[in-house]
């Protein structure tokens, strides 16, 4: 199908951003890739990602922060000290001119500056104003200081990754940041929607920590439900859950490790059949899921000796197409940017820096027929004062 | 001042959405819709139960309709197509080939109403050489680098034990279906998105890529260790299981922690600068998990956190649905199950103007809301109704 000529969807939208890191910032990233006009408002030092590695390039530099590029992209960059008057009453200005304002203010911060919760929504009731913080603008946890270590922890998160016993282990990098980012936009499109229709803004508060309690698979069902506290497991999932099969488990191939996740009951008979163990089927110790999960590590050794001396594509391809399966290739980062599969739908698009050069950013996860979204470089230091604001 | 905590009619009133999404991933994403006052009609199989004691389904199907309906017979497959004619977006979540089998494809239903919205997610994407394969979270999570980054070191690969490619596709699909209504309001189009579960968590690791793709920078695995900061990582505390999580990003917190710990070793001011603390980092967690050891982890936590260093309980999710924060803040809804009593499930986490909590309902049985849509929303008659039940076309409750 033809893609569409028209304008993207957000076109004609002012948004202001006021956020540094990756959560404020990759909601933006969104919103100006669909066609809005994203000024981004740095301090003089400029936002405090371009401080931090990974660098793009040979330099280590305020132009080659690779979590800042990736997560400004599109926008244009202004200078503003907020730490004074005359900057607030700009940024004043600029709001009141926007539709949409971004901004990661906690607590202490808006007491520093000195903004009040609705400054901004007080004087325009057609603004959206999205405030995204680790721990939201009320509660015990609103002043604390916290990086995504801390926002994992405290979101339930941290507990379950890792092996029973030992030491939790973080998800990578800003995940904390990313699922407030994304939620974040989602808010904005809501908000969006009800305005278009309406011509109301509103206040919307989303906080990381909230965030990740909402996107618990069924963690906390299993207290609520089940009465038990769920423990990290390895790769072996939730050994309590009466609903937890055998099959979701990692084994090592002779290029690296493959992820199987068996699931339903035919999936569980398909693999017995697969591993040359027909007999399982009419076994009363694998009739039950609690059954198989008991013998799990016997388990993993027989379908260790099914993959033998193969690669992790040859076996994908074997437990995919044969036996129908879910199994997919553990990659390291270097391998995801060329599995065939991200390769097909063009995951990754290569931008190119005047001063880092060019480096391959991941697009979007979805595909559309209608809209190519803009994903164009990320603005240098403050490369748009003076257009925005006169010097 | 209390975070704001809903409306009466909410955001999204007059959007309807066919929910033929299961477990996880679209689940989550319909959820927001109808807590933002979305008509959510969920179409589930007349043959599986929802609600179970598990409390699997119970979570992410409130402020929903239910329409129990069998998408394999020819009349039920016409009540779809009359509901495809008066709605804005449909979802699922099928492998490939079951929404084909079916024909409910974005070619058939763009016939009956051209300005609809139809968004897949399958596990690796509509086309490519993955696309028939079947796919799982942890799998998804696989390809898109996930657990090739956990690990204690680089021998052993962990995955995150939450099926990561889920959340991350449901939030991913809340946005995008929005962002392609407001595409149709202006141009009066539809259109078909195709959101791949193993594409999504790779959109949250950018800068790793990037490096990579720039300079071929590779992290090191190596447990909690961060390249930026130290001590950094998860310390046992008072209690089985128990820990907290300790970030010192700078020197003045570091500062802060020596003084408070007050042991001589880590009072060195050699250890003021990150790179003598880097090396050192064993040592210096071997006396900070001595100092810990003892405490009682909130305890602990407030207590540094009162002095700006950033520190948080790992909370269980027992120790969660008690967090002080979270019920300060009135995050969770506490909704009085039919079968099971009053349930605590998480709340909304887009604090805007969603639907008051106390007219959320809770979700319903398959077929729940059955004659309501066939009869309100289709014009059918009751003696239509009793015939399409009997045919076990439709299931009422």
């Amino acid at each position: 199908m033809a893609k569409s000529k028209q304008p993207l969807p957000l076109a004609g939208l002012k948004v202001i951003e006021v956020a540094q890191g990756v959560a404020g910032p990759h909601c933006g990233r969104i919103l100006a890739a669909f066609g809005a006009d994203v000024v981004k408002i740095e301090p003089p030092s400029g936002d405090w990602s371009r401080s931090i590695g990974p660098f793009l390039g040979d330099n280590e530099n305020v132009e080659s922060s690779a979590t800042y590029q990736y997560n400004n992209s599109g926008k244009r960059s202004v200078l503003l000290d907020l730490s004074v008057p005359e900057g607030i009453s700009t940024l004043t200005d600029l709001v009141s001119e926007a539709d949409i304002l971004i901004e990661d203010w906690d607590i202490p911060s808006r007491a520093l500056n000195g903004i009040e919760k609705y400054r901004f929504t007080k004087l325009d009731s057609s603004l959206i104003e999205i405030s995204i913080t680790p721990f939201g603008l009320s509660g015990p946890y609103s002043y604390f200081s916290s990086t995504p270590i801390i926002q994992l922890a405290l979101g339930g998160y941290l507990y379950l990754t890792g092996l029973p016993g030992k030491e939790p282990l973080m998800l990578p990098g800003h995940q904390p940041d990313y699922l407030a980012g994304l939620n974040g936009n989602g808010a904005v499109q809501i908000a969006l929607w009800e305005r278009d229709q309406t011509g109301a803004g509103q206040f919307v508060e989303v906080a990381m920590m909230e965030t990740l309690a909402t996107l618990h698979q069924f963690t906390m069902e299993m207290e609520t439900y089940e009465g038990f506290v769920r423990n990290r497991n390895g790769n072996l999932w939730q050994r309590e859950s009466a609903f937890a099969n055998y099959g979701i488990t990692t084994i090592e191939c002779i290029d690296g490790h493959i992820c199987f996740g068996v699931s339903t009951e035919d999936q569980w008979e398909r693999l017995c059949i697969m591993i040359g163990k027909d007999e399982f089927l009419k076994d009363p110790q694998y009739a039950t899921r609690s059954g198989r999960r008991s013998v799990a590590p016997y388990l993993d050794s027989l379908l260790k000796e099914w993959v033998g001396e193969r690669t992790r594509d040859e076996v994908m391809r074997e437990a995919s197409e044969t036996w129908g399966l879910p199994t997919a290739p553990v990659l390291a980062i270097s391998e995801v940017l060329e599995d065939p599969q991200f390769l097909h739908r063009g995951l990754f698009t290569e931008i190119d820096h005047p001063i880092s050069g060019k480096a391959s950013f991941p697009t979007f996860p979805f595909k559309t027929n209608q809209m190519i979204p803009d994903v164009s470089r990320a603005p240098l230091l403050g490369e748009h004062t003076s257009e925005v604001i006169g010097f | 001042m209390s975070a704001k905590n809903g409306s009466t009619q909410g955001s999204l009133a007059g959007l309807r959405v066919l929910d033929l999404t299961r477990v996880w991933a679209g689940p989550l994403a319909t959820r927001i819709y109808g807590d933002y006052g979305a008509d959510v009609i969920k179409i589930s199989d007349p043959r599986v139960p929802l609600i179970s004691p598990n409390g699997l389904n119970s979570k992410l199907n409130r402020n929903k309709k239910n329409i129990g309906l069998r998408l394999d017979k020819s009349d039920g497959r016409e009540i779809f197509l009359e509901l495809t004619a008066i709605s804005d977006v449909i979802i699922e979540n099928f492998r490939p080939r079951v929404m084909r089998n079916l024909n409910i494809t974005y070619e058939t239903l763009t016939k009956i109403n051209p300005h609809i919205i139809m968004c897949s997610m399958p596990g690796f994407g509509l086309e490519g050489p993955y696309s028939e394969y079947p796919a799982f979270g942890t799998t998804a999570e696989a390809l898109a680098g996930i657990p090739g980054l956990i690990g204690y070191d680089s021998s052993l690969p962990i995955s995150t034990g939450i099926a990561y490619g889920d959340p991350v596709s449901g939030l991913n699909a809340v946005g995008i279906l929005l962002t392609a209504l407001r595409h149709r309001n202006i141009t009066g189009t539809g259109q078909f998105i195709d959101i791949a579960l193993a594409a999504s968590p790779a959109c949250n690791l950018g800068e790793f890529f990037a490096a990579n793709s720039s300079n071929g920078y590779t992290p090191t695995i190596n447990g909690n260790k961060s390249e930026h900061y130290s001590p950094h990582g998860a310390y046992p505390t008072r209690g089985e299981d128990q820990w907290i999580a300790l970030s010192i990003t700078n020197e003045k917190t570091w500062k802060t922690l020596a003084e408070i710990i007050n042991n001589p070793i880590l009072s060195s001011e050699d250890y003021h600068i990150f790179e003598n603390r880097k090396k050192d980092e064993i040592l210096i967690d071997a006396h900070i998990s001595d100092w810990f050891a003892s405490k009682e982890a909130e305890e602990v936590m407030f207590r540094l956190q009162t002095r700006g260093i950033a520190a948080g309980v790992v909370s269980s999710n027992r120790q969660l649905l008690s967090d002080p924060h979270l019920n300060q803040r009135e995050f969770f809804a506490d909704m009085d199950e039919p079968l099971f009593g009053v349930k605590r499930y998480d709340g909304q986490s887009i604090r805007g103007n969603f639907i008051n909590k106390s007219g959320w309902k809770t979700t319903e049985e398959v077929g729940g809301s059955s004659k309501e849509i066939l009869m309100k929303l289709l014009g059918y008659t009751n003696d239509d109704c009793e015939t399409l039940g009997k045919q076990g076309t439709i299931l009422f409750q």
